[in-house]
């Protein structure tokens, strides 16, 4: 079962593979046939102040790609951010050529452990990179990096390289768009979040002295629902252990069908009567208890408030206004944390409308953006990756289980790679990546001009001390230095 | 948990009022020597005084004349006669039978284990230890080059490290233009003008980043003869601590520094006071004797630590090679480090530990959790430091080394 499942997912893989190691094959299909191709005419954006358009796509989005801002002027915010709230609307075969070669990304849990540690972490990495630089379904790339944060697994804890790629399928994607409730669900259940946070050996055996393995009951609370000051005690915290408990995963496990995921041993699990949050759970619930749980934390109005709070450190800025808050956390209270209602109040609050230009790119947005805008061609290769380790956000590699922050100062030290990384982009230094700046110069229909590339960049015109920065630079050199300007590590 | 939460404050507090820097003329810089491969150090720091180490390794074990005599118990490898002063001294030190508590014998497994700062039981941590630590006491002096690795791969250990950099040579820290062989000075200015006239954090920590490269550069470019005489071995290794110590000497603010030396894995024709690994044993021992000499006018800013994944079994095997065991000795160097002393457990503890018939990993036990050392060694490089989710569920004990 196993190698003919393997191998025929392998030669899936090579197919795509074949295709991709060709990579001038795969620009030349995505640019000829899937609209991958930089447009003959970019219009400009001329105020002072960014683009109402332009800061959707540098907030919903990666950033544009070359097109998109004229693309969303052409059908509206509105009518673009419905698109984006329904992904599986979008064809996405360009990107889906790039990014769906790599075989470990298909195993289950178990299967996983046919690969080896740098193969696994490897592919994991340079599929989230492509799929955020080439995909259309630009808002659920962007929920998925929100999510990854929320919801953080270490690739380097335990066994955690070998589960996170189903955890990245099966949870965190599956459900970026979808219901909180179900994306908690499934994290909890997730092979993944079992090992990272212990739930695996979360036990309580009939008379036994066995005490629940809290570690996972108290980060659903603190970190993944309600917050640390959510409201819920100690005890709420234990009685959310007991509830967990049986769940587990055991990629040993003997004559099971589903061998490799996770299950309910009920022999483990604690199926007396809890209390959590003031609600009963009655006796004999057995792996039922683990739904009631979801329900209690995930309806708590704290949660609602925390989701909330973070989804606008994201997306609006990292001191979150407070009436916005409330705004997304009203709605997550009415419609029991329907994603796509949250992400719609969240941005037609007019708190986002005038918070162009507030926050600071984390590093992965940094690199993104800058390699959308230029149209680059890339097959996400370790030159490529590298610069972000040295930028300290190295995909799915923060230790603890709060995920990368949002926040200014821990990405300040950092500085140096992103310049770099700038310059050597915009001269087609930088390792496996290519860009054809004349084209897009063609396109915007001016050469070697500081004022156009820059308004291209940043959604604005530039002020006059901005641009005296740029004098006679080359072109290469004008357009890595404005994306290692402070204007484009701002979005 | 609150490490992490009086973190964030810690950071939110320290962007608030100022965004003055912390000078870095305070650091302090731990230099992690890596053994890859499972040294013999046996070999190293040799217990002359116990029959059963002559009895065991005929072939191998250094004869009595040849050993450096420390006291009436060790002495050193003749090669690391360059150390002999620094022992004396009191600034270079060991501590004996320290170990991972992985069984397996595999040079992959507890490297893995050693470098993630994780036990065989229990729950393992996140990242590297030294990512973790300096993820965790991150401050908002923390410098772009707070971490370094030399060589052309992260190490596991500085897995999560908010800066990390991956370096052969200083010279590979530039800002580069994106032309080859181009003058970096218009790019320079250009990045000074546009973060000069941001009045912002960003700003701010622009135009230290841009100093801090300042002084890199004048670093580059000139080969400066080390000081005080040093000579680094002509090899990978030597280059690669020259590079460190021109690092530490700058005050760039660097933490760590980690570098390797592979070579130990001697299952063949291991030698004695010569061979194989002698030759390594020299390397190491000039490398490190000539990395002091050179920043001795900065001793008081780094302290090294030699570490490897395990030690080897006592007695020799029929290729005249030893095989994969459990403790070995740690040791360390630098002004803090009490040295001048040979610490830990007698490594060879019993004559049925060291049965010849024994298959698998044995030998010596590997008495002291390697991350009681290593906890020990963060705190005498940065006190203060917050190590309960460096290695969580570790109750640090004194074992003496700093």
């Amino acid at each position: 079962m196993k190698t003919s499942r393997r191998a025929l997912l392998r030669s899936a893989a090579l197919g795509a593979g074949a295709l991709a190691s060709c990579e001038r094959v795969v620009t030349q299909i995505n640019r000829g046939l899937l609209g991958e191709a930089v447009p003959a005419k970019l219009a400009l954006t001329t105020g002072a102040e960014i683009d109402a358009d332009f800061h959707l796509l540098s907030r919903a989005a990666f950033g544009p790609w070359p097109g998109d801002v004229q693309r969303v002027k052409k059908m509206g915010r509105e009518a673009w951010l419905e698109e984006q709230l329904h992904p599986d609307r979008i064809d996405d075969s360009a990107c889906d050529l790039r990014a769906e070669r790599f075989e470990s990304i298909y195993f289950s849990a178990g299967d996983a452990y046919e690969f080896r540690k740098p193969v696994l972490r490897d592919e994991i990495t340079r599929h989230s990179l492509l799929r955020a630089v080439y995909s259309r379904r630009q808002l659920h790339e962007v929920m998925v990096e929100f999510w990854t944060d929320h919801l953080n697994i270490d690739l380097e804890k335990g066994d955690c390289i070998y589960l996170k790629p189903s955890d990245d399928r099966d949870v965190i994607r599956k459900h970026a768009l979808g219901n909180f409730h179900e994306l908690i669900r499934a994290s909890a259940t997730s092979p993944a979040m079992l090992v990272y946070l212990d739930g695996k050996s979360n036990k309580v055996r009939k008379n036994t002295a066995d005490k629940p393995n809290e570690n996972y009951a108290r980060e659903l609370m603190e970190l993944h629902t309600m917050g640390v000051h959510g409201g819920y005690t100690q005890s709420d915290v234990s009685e959310a252990a007991r509830c967990l408990s049986g769940w587990t995963f055991d990629r040993n496990r003997f004559f099971a069908l589903n061998q490799g995921e996770s299950f309910f041993n009920a022999s483990w699990h604690d199926d007396g009567i809890k209390q959590v949050l003031g609600t009963i759970i009655p006796p004999g619930g057995g792996e039922k208890d683990l739904d009631r749980l979801v329900k209690i934390v995930c309806d708590h109005p704290s949660t609602a408030k925390f989701v909330s709070t973070k989804l606008c450190k994201r997306f609006i800025r990292m001191e979150p206004p407070a009436s916005a808050v409330e705004t997304v956390a009203a709605e997550f209270t009415r419609t029991h944390g329907d994603i796509r209602c949250v992400l719609r109040a969240l941005f037609n609050t007019p708190e986002f409308a005038a918070s162009q230009g507030q926050l600071l790119k984390r590093p992965f947005k940094f690199m993104v953006s800058a390699m959308r805008a230029l149209a680059t061609d890339t097959t996400a290769e370790k030159t490529v990756l590298e610069p972000l380790q040295r930028m300290g956000h190295g995909l799915f590699q923060y230790p603890t289980p709060d995920g990368y922050p949002d926040e200014e100062l821990p990405w300040m030290g950092t500085l140096m790679w992103r310049w770099n990384f700038g310059l050597a982009l915009a001269s087609g230094k930088q390792g496996d990546t290519r860009v054809e700046l004349w084209r897009l110069a063609k396109s915007l229909g001016a050469t070697n001009d500081a004022s156009t590339w820059f308004s291209y960049l940043t959604g604005r015109t530039p002020k006059p001390e901005e641009l005296a920065a740029f004098k006679d630079a080359e072109e290469a050199q004008l357009v890595g230095l404005i994306l290692a300007s402070p204007a484009f590590q701002r979005c | 948990m609150m490490t992490r939460r009086s973190l964030i404050s810690k950071l939110a507090l320290a962007a608030a009022p100022t965004f003055a820097a912390v000078p870095r003329e305070e650091s302090h810089t731990l230099i992690h020597v890596f053994l890859r491969g499972g040294a013999d150090t046996l070999n190293l720091v040799v217990p002359h005084a116990d029959d059963r180490y002559y009895r065991l390794r005929p072939g191998l074990a250094i004869p009595k004349k040849d050993v450096i005599q420390l006291n009436d118990r060790y002495g050193l490898h003749p090669t690391m006669k360059p150390l002999e002063g620094l022992y004396k001294d009191g600034r270079f030190g060991a501590v004996q039978s320290v170990g991972v508590d992985n069984t397996s014998g595999s040079h992959f497994d507890c490297q893995d284990q050693m470098e993630h700062g994780d036990s065989m039981h229990g729950s393992p941590a996140g990242g590297g230890w030294l990512g973790r630590f300096l993820r965790l006491n991150a401050t908002e002096a923390s410098s772009a080059l707070s971490a370094v690795a030399i060589g052309t791969a992260l190490p596991e250990s500085l897995r999560g490290a908010p800066a990390v950099s991956v370096l052969e040579r200083i010279e590979d820290i530039a800002i580069r233009t994106g032309k080859k062989g181009e003058d970096s000075t218009k790019v320079v200015q250009a990045l000074q003008a546009m973060y000069g006239a941001e009045v912002t954090l960003l700003g701010q920590r622009g135009v230290e980043t841009l100093d801090l490269f300042q002084r890199v550069s004048a670093l580059q470019g000139k080969a400066e003869a080390p000081e005080h005489g040093a000579e680094y071995p002509k090899d990978g290794f030597g280059n690669g601590l020259r590079e460190i110590a021109r690092l530490v000497k700058a005050r760039l603010g660097l933490q760590v520094a980690c570098i390797d030396l592979g070579g130990w894995d001697t299952h063949f024709f291991q030698g004695n006071s010569s061979g194989t690994q002698a030759e390594r044993i020299k390397t190491l021992a000039e490398g490190l004797a000539a990395l002091d000499l050179d920043l001795t006018s900065h001793r008081t800013n780094y302290t090294i630590m030699v570490t490897t994944e395990f030690g080897r079994r006592v007695y020799e095997n029929a290729s005249l090679g030893t095989d994969h065991g459990r403790g070995f000795a740690l040791m360390a160097l630098g002004d803090r480090v009490k040295g001048g002393q040979v610490l830990g457990a007698w490594p060879i503890q019993a004559e049925e530990e060291i049965n010849v018939n024994t298959p698998g990993p044995g030998g010596l036990h590997a008495e002291t959790d390697y991350r009681q050392v290593f906890g020990e060694v963060l705190n005498g490089c940065f006190s203060g430091a917050d190590l309960r989710q460096v290695f969580p569920g570790v109750e640090l004990k004194p074992v003496g080394l700093m």
